[in-house]
């Protein structure tokens, strides 16, 4: 009774968060969500989608009793098994990732409702009424104002300490139950970006409601060098947006360019007409050692932990902005700006500046102040040259190179004033300067690279922040029936094997008038690939979120407007309520909504956290080789698991036989592959005959380019019928079904996993 | 006993760093001798054979070889499947890296002829990341079997590796090694 009441002053408490009272929609069976909540929902996926634990060694080293090997079934002294550890790891990777998104979150609301006050409405613009579906479906909170968004984000900050607090020693035991929460943390996360995202929209006034958002330069060459250059790098555009408004105010706006690496540098485009994108977050070392800003901003997130060491190589002034790296400088926020300046230009110090508009006034001071006497340009050939000659070929760059390049030739070339070889390494380059760390001969591998970087400017789309209303009312139908034959979503790092890689993908998803969707730094490096006429991706194809779109949504923390838009589909097309209704939306989407995400370059813990998100959602992963380092997948296998649904219809429990999506995060050792594998994880259950038809028709067309002819060798899983069978290829496939002896089965009228297991929600709930 | 054992210091629980490591075999006729030894082997062929030259034939050509020789199953990944083909050879199964892990975990799995799991399984041909973090996988989830890597490369986490090797004329004659020594037993 005790505990009853408990629990209900519980619910109390939280409806009372949730505004409850305001009925636009039933408070669903999970408002703000706890670790145990959802357990159910994670355990189905987990059945199936079997973790796959690589472990990166075959230790214990967290706590005093250890050392302890976990080789060969041992246990820790804590009891801890070599699974389970892996699994502990990834989800502290997943609340290092959620953390840093949560906090970046809370610190630009904590700046913005300074600014504006807490009732400062949130409109997303005419097309979006919708305006947070992910804090809706997790929360049951419809947020009006900045002010509400602080009740989402507080919630999140609660869950993350009790996640955290299992990780500590002698806890859970579970690989499973460490999966549940890392599951819990992903979702969690796209809370934490979308609570962020929004703010930012409202408080900066970014463009929403609009598709067509500005071509920005990108690359090297778009920085005008006979200006002052600051430098923005990082993701919170807390201290961006205050040196634009600082420029302004002093028409200062024409006399000192803006540039910036990773998302800042695309949040700053969405505040900053005149603002450019040096490119990716694998480029920074290159740009920073290349000297080109007068003064690097720092703020969070994806920035190198050496900056002040770089920044004094190269001759740039250093500012920290944010709290989060001080990097041991002195803080002089409350130092005169004069004097700040006067030690930075004639001493060459750095400062930590913690007050934006101090360091906006100091930087731009600076910029102004050194930029006459710093030398802007790249290293000549000759240069170059002299310095490739101390190489002695000795190998040491190769074996320290994650993506296992032989730099060595690429240098040793240049010696002899051949350029070729250290341009396409230049291409695949990750840019962690590991090569030169092992270099005896302290040859500057990164430097001599100049004479092998592009000198192009190319196009980057300004991020658009959510998809609209009106587009998800477009393209639901198509979507879910299976006539659009998927939405690919390329997000995340820039840790490539390949950098070209993406633009490929994305051009052939986008031919093929698949939705292509782009975010981070991943949308800058899509853009720096022409095709014989000249244009980037951006300009060969439109920005709708519609068949054949290539859409930026903006960057890490806009991934949340991916999910958000799977969500969409459900409730705006598919009228399903989303309100504390997790569940119906994860699965509405795992089973009709053929949407994969791609994070081919992922390197961080924000890319484990976002992609766990998805997953909990329902949406695949595919990850790039060297992902395997994030030590869990989620697999099937498709012969031996079961493919079991309700048809909510008929309300009985069909075995289908169809791996639909086959694995929920998976890595491809090359982009030939993931072409492949990209349409067949957008098939889905719900797909109609003529979908299914236009799918398989990609998904057979891709192999036969991809994997030299033939047809897939589990083609005969997702032909359910005749109908399903492309046209193209109807004699083909007919004669390899005959020759297999398969047989058609039923397609299921309402495929849901609710009902198959145990589950408050009733199966009435995903009929609409 | 870990294969360490001998080296590992005392009061290990403190000092230990490393992992338990792979058998480093330089001489392809012990290599031979181990495969030889193996009821079930499988060889799983990765993306980087269609890639690398040795001695003017492709790597895969040896990989190819090395089948033929004791009528190996084979494993194509990623798209390797293609090149075979083009080759004359046909695949016994075909599935990517972690796709092929994934299965041979589990011991009751019949493997790619339907006869059982493997005992031995050679991997050839893959990123040296993905490669050592799928070996891992396999080193602590399937103690059922064995694994091998064939490879110019270290792999600490396989049972038996080769050396780091740095010309690949001393690759060349070690995989014509293990080829003369697999067709002669």
């Amino acid at each position: 009774m005790a505990e009853l009441k408990e629990i209900n002053k519980k619910l109390e408490e939280i409806y009372h968060k949730i505004k409850a009272e305001i009925q636009w929609e039933p408070v669903g069976h999970t408002p703000m969500p706890e670790i145990a909540d959802l357990r159910n929902w994670d355990m189905k996926l987990l059945q199936t989608y079997k973790p796959w634990y690589a472990p990166f060694c075959d230790l214990c080293c967290f706590c005093t009793y250890g050392k302890c090997d976990l080789t060969e079934d041992r246990r820790g002294a804590c009891g801890i098994d070599i699974a389970t550890q892996q699994a502990r790891f990834v989800l502290l990777a997943c609340l290092m990732g959620c953390s840093a998104h949560a906090s970046h979150a809370g610190h630009i609301l904590e700046v913005l409702i300074e600014k504006h006050g807490p009732d400062k409405k949130i409109n997303l613009g005419t097309s979006i009424e919708l305006e947070a579906p992910n804090i809706r479906t997790v929360l049951g909170l419809k947020p009006e104002t900045l002010g509400d968004l602080k009740i989402a984000i507080e919630y999140v900050y609660k869950e993350i300490a009790h996640l955290l607090d299992s990780t500590a020693m002698g806890q859970e035991g579970s690989p499973l139950d460490y999966e549940s929460k890392s599951l819990h943390a992903g979702m969690l996360d796209h809370v934490g970006m979308e609570v962020a995202d929004i703010a930012q929209i409202v408080g900066f006034n970014y463009p929403t409601s609009v598709a067509d958002t500005p071509l920005v330069d990108l690359g090297w060459n778009s920085v005008d060098k006979t200006k002052p250059i600051i430098c923005f790098i990082g993701h919170n555009p807390a201290t961006s947006t205050v040196v634009v408004d600082y420029l302004q105010e002093n028409n200062l706006y024409d006399k000192v360019e803006l540039c910036g690496i990773c998302c800042t540098a695309l949040e700053t485009t969405r505040y900053s007409a005149r603002a450019k994108v040096i490119g990716p977050f694998s480029r920074q070392l290159f740009y920073i050692r290349s000297g080109i800003a007068d003064v690097i901003m720092t703020d969070e997130q994806c920035i190198r932990t050496d900056m002040p060491q770089e920044a004094t190589k190269a001759g740039s002034a250093l500012i920290a902005a944010l709290d989060k790296a001080m990097y041991g400088l002195e803080d002089a926020s409350d130092m005169p700006t004069d004097e700040i300046v006067k030690k930075m230009v004639e001493e060459k110090k750095h400062f930590a500046i913690l007050d934006p508009r101090k360091a906006a006034e100091v930087a731009v001071k600076v910029a102004m102040a050194i930029a006459p006497q710093r030398r802007k340009q790249w290293l000549t050939e000759q240069e170059a040259q002299e310095l490739a000659k101390k190489c002695s070929l000795c190998g040491m760059c190769e074996t320290a190179c994650p993506n296992l390049f032989d730099i060595g030739k690429g240098v040793s070339e240049v010696a002899k004033g051949n350029y070729e070889v250290i341009q396409e390494l230049f291409n695949y380059c990750v840019g962690c300067g590991k090569c030169e760390e092992e270099c005896p001969r302290h040859i500057p591998i990164l430097k001599i690279m100049q004479v092998g970087a592009s000198k192009e400017t190319y196009k980057v789309r300004a991020g658009r922040g959510p998809i609209m209303d009106t587009e998800i009312r477009t393209v639901g139908a198509p979507i879910t029936l299976g006539t659009i034959p998927g939405v690919v979503a390329l997000v995340g790092c820039s840790n490539f094997p390949d950098i070209r890689d993406l633009a490929e993908i994305v051009d052939e998803f986008a031919r093929r008038k698949y939705i292509v969707v782009v975010s981070g730094c991943t949308s800058m490096a899509v853009g720096m690939w022409k095709d014989a006429d000249g244009k980037t991706i951006y300009e060969k194809y439109p920005p709708a979120f519609d068949a054949g779109g290539v859409v930026n949504v903006g960057s890490c923390v806009a991934n949340s407007h991916i999910s958000g838009a799977a969500i969409k589909i459900a409730n705006i097309f598919a009228a399903l309520p989303l309100r504390a209704n997790y569940e119906v939306m994860a699965d509405y989407v795992l089973n009709r909504v053929g949407a994969v995400g791609i994070a081919w370059g992922a390197y961080s813990q924000k890319a484990a956290s976002i992609a766990t998100g998805f997953n909990r959602l329902g949406v695949p992963v595919i990850l790039g080789p060297h992902s395997s380092k994030y030590r869990r997948l989620y697999l099937s296998r498709k012969e031996e698991a079961e493919w079991k649904v309700m048809d909510a219809r008929k309300r009985e429990i069909v075995e289908t036989g169809e791996p639909s999506p086959e694995h929920l995060a998976y890595v491809c050792e090359t982009k030939e592959k993931a072409m492949v594998m990209i349409p067949k994880l957008c098939i889905r259950k719900n797909d109609t005959p003529q979908g299914r038809a236009i799918k398989l028709n990609h998904y057979i067309s891709l192999y036969k380019k991809y994997m030299g002819g033939g047809l897939p060798e589990d083609l005969h899983l997702y032909v359910r019928r005749d109908a399903d069978i492309p046209l193209v290829y109807k004699k083909e496939v007919k004669a390899y079904l005959t020759q297999i002896g398969w047989k058609p089965k039923e397609p299921v009228g309402l495929p849901t996993l609710i009902g198959t297991y145990p589950t408050k929600v009733p199966v009435d709930s995903v009929i609409h | 006993m870990s294969q360490l054992a001998p080296m590992l210091p005392m009061h290990r629980v403190n000092v230990l760093t490393g992992t338990r490591t792979a058998r480093m075999v330089e001489d392809p006729a012990e290599l031979a001798k181990q495969i030889l030894k193996a009821q079930r082997p499988l060889l799983v062929l990765g993306p980087r054979l269609m890639k690398i030259n040795l001695g003017g034939r492709l790597l895969l050509e040896y990989a190819l070889e090395i089948a033929k020789a004791r009528n190996i199953p084979t494993c194509a990944t990623a798209t390797v499947k293609s090149k075979m083909i083009e080759l004359g050879a046909t695949p016994d199964s075909v599935y990517d890296i972690v796709e092929i892990i994934h299965a041979l975990k589990d011991p009751e799995w019949k493997g790619v002829r339907k006869e059982g799991n493997h005992d031995l399984v050679l991997f050839f041909g893959f990123r040296t990341d993905l490669g050592n973090q799928g070996l891992s996988v396999l080193k602590h989830f399937a103690p059922h079997l064995k694994t091998m890597t064939l490879c110019k490369y270290y792999y600490p986490h396989a049972d038996f590796s080769l050396p780091n090797i740095r010309k690949d004329e001393q690759w060349k004659a070690f995989l014509e090694g293990l080829i003369e020594n697999l067709k002669k037993e």
